[in-house]
């Protein structure tokens, strides 16, 4: 028996996903811009990489070439499987991709650069992505970066005991947490890239 | 019987070879060849190895402006063979709509041992380049998923890709290697100097005396055998106030950074004019005068420049003799680096 593991981002009220696959994903937020300013979230790409699973601290599983490219547009990338069946009590993945990987030139796969994750001018690979808009502004959330001392990359334990396991990432959330009026543009590694990753890795959970 | 058993069995198995080869394309390996006194590559082969098949895509790329939005830039308008790669005569680079950059364009050469790229070091690795040039508004200006859109409706690309990559459908990672592979094969060690080191020849005494204030004055950052250090240095010019390039800071943010740039190789310098990361000298006198008379001592000077370098007039002309040693003809001119005209037209045309 295969464990299917979905990851679905979880938005605080409801997602109006239309049938197009192309068509922005409606979301409304708790307004911090201004009161019941609904934003539309065109582009939520983001990389989750090296997935293990734990039993009693120890590593009992661990996925070799392990990059997955969720993309909210895509469903087929929603869900994907991981190991045949073993017994575990934590899930640990990244979310992001690793330096190794930042520096070993062209890769295929979901970490080819025609991906839209890669950055041309500034070596290295763009571990989340949001742009969206909302009646007053763009967003445009780039994240990534590997070299120090600005490394981007969060790794993430959860504990559950679920073979069939959907984990959430709380992207109202992390909205909520920036204040949109100063910060809505992020385009290359630094301070702020970390600061909003960390954020990130703070914002995921699996249902139990 | 019109065939003969044996004849059936030929016939099955040149079928078989054909059918099998239809399935494995042959590739044909190649090594580079480089001299035994140099380090090993920094390029990890085993990721990307080498073939025929995967160079001669490669340079056909190199030459074809259909990388460009408007196919009318290739890489090499900039980088041109017989030139070292670099773009002769013109400071700054050169793009779509006549569109000038902000930087001259660098030699290439002996890329495998590079560790990074651009003037820069934007750039981490030789396979990810292309990226840089091919997206810039002011180069080509193009959106690598609109290039493999374009070669996949290419018949002879498709082809191509299939024989070096088993690829007929075009990934982004095969392009980039396959540019990679005939950018590799661009080595330069057959100059006067590097037969001077394999001791088949010597140096005149004015060449030798040059290569003596070489060793003084500039080898600290100019290396040898590849006559940079791969390190990024603040040598000293004044910035351009159209330009405003603080160069490597713009990368890592650190102030300590500031107006620093890759130090470039001096193999070939004869044809790799004009001069430094915007190309402000058109002639070694101008080179000269700058680290002679011209330094700016800033915060972040290279500390192999806070002692001012004197050269006589006379030394400047015996270390202008021995840098002309550096100039390698078996590269500049090589029959296997310039424009392929077989890849690009069939024979009865």
């Amino acid at each position: 028996m295969k464990f299917l593991f979905v990851v679905s981002c979880l938005l605080n009220a409801h997602i109006l996903m239309s049938q197009e696959e192309t068509s922005p994903i409606q979301v409304n937020i708790s307004p911090k811009i201004s009161a019941k300013d609904a934003i539309t979230i065109d582009n939520l790409k983001f990389y989750l990489t090296n997935f293990s699973l734990v039993k009693s601290g120890e590593t009992v599983w661990k996925e070799t070439n392990s990059y997955h490219l969720i993309d909210i547009s895509k469903p087929s990338s929603l869900s994907f499987n991981l190991a045949t069946k073993i017994d575990f009590d934590e899930i640990h993945f990244s979310l992001g991709t690793d330096s190794l990987t930042n520096i070993s030139g062209a890769m295929g796969g979901d970490l080819d650069p025609t991906k839209g994750m890669y950055w041309a001018w500034n070596s290295g690979y763009i571990n989340f992505k949001l742009e969206g808009k909302s009646k007053s502004t763009s967003l445009e959330f780039h994240l990534g970066g590997y070299a120090p001392p600005y490394q981007t990359v969060q790794k993430i334990k959860l504990k559950t005991t679920k073979n069939d396991l959907t984990i959430f990432l709380n992207v109202s959330e992390f909205l909520n947490q920036i204040d949109l009026t100063k910060q809505h543009k992020i385009m290359s590694p630094g301070k702020e890239a970390q600061r909003l990753s960390k954020i990130l890795s703070t914002l995921f959970y699996v249902n139990e | 019987m019109l065939m003969s058993k044996n004849n059936i069995i030929a016939f099955l198995s040149i079928f078989a070879f054909f059918g099998l080869a239809m399935y494995f394309p042959f590739t044909t390996p190649v090594k580079i060849n480089y001299p035994k006194s140099w380090p090993k590559p920094v390029y990890d082969f085993n990721k990307n190895p080498l073939t025929q098949e995967g160079i001669d895509l490669g340079r056909k790329l190199f030459y074809d402006p259909i990388l460009s939005k408007d196919s009318s830039i290739s890489c090499s308008n900039c980088h041109l063979s017989y030139t070292a790669f670099t773009h002769v005569d013109h400071a700054l680079s050169h793009g779509v709509n006549d569109s000038i950059g902000t930087r001259n364009s660098p030699s290439l050469m002996n890329l495998a041992w590079h560790t990074s790229f651009m003037w820069d070091g934007a750039v981490n690795h030789l396979d990810v380049q292309a990226l840089a040039p091919i997206s810039h508004p002011a180069e080509m200006a193009e959106d690598i998923n609109n290039v493999i859109k374009k070669l996949q409706n290419s018949t002879s690309y498709s082809g191509m890709f299939y024989n070096a990559f088993k690829d007929s459908s075009i990934t982004g990672e095969h392009l980039l290697k396959a540019i990679s592979q005939f950018e590799l094969t661009l080595i330069s060690s057959n100059s006067k100097y590097d037969s001077v080191m394999q001791k088949t020849s010597s140096f005149t005494p004015q060449e030798e005396n040059g290569y003596k204030l070489y060793k003084k004055n500039c080898a600290s950052c100019h290396i040898e055998p590849f006559f940079t250090n791969n390190q990024f240095e603040n040598n000293g010019l004044f910035i351009d106030s159209l330009l405003n390039d603080y160069g490597r800071y713009g990368i890592t943010k650190n102030p300590n950074d500031s107006l620093k740039f890759k130090v470039p190789t001096l193999r070939n310098i004869e044809f790799s004019y004009p001069y430094m990361h915007d190309g402000r000298f058109n002639n070694l006198s101008e080179v000269f005068k700058h680290y002679t008379k011209g330094i700016n001592k800033s915060k972040t000077l290279s500390t192999h420049l806070k002692t001012p370098i004197v050269l006589s007039s006379n030394e400047k002309v015996d270390l202008t003799a021995f840098l002309l040693t550096l100039t390698d003809k078996n590269y500049l001119f090589n029959k296997n680096y310039g424009f392929p005209r077989a890849l690009f037209f069939s024979e009865n045309e």
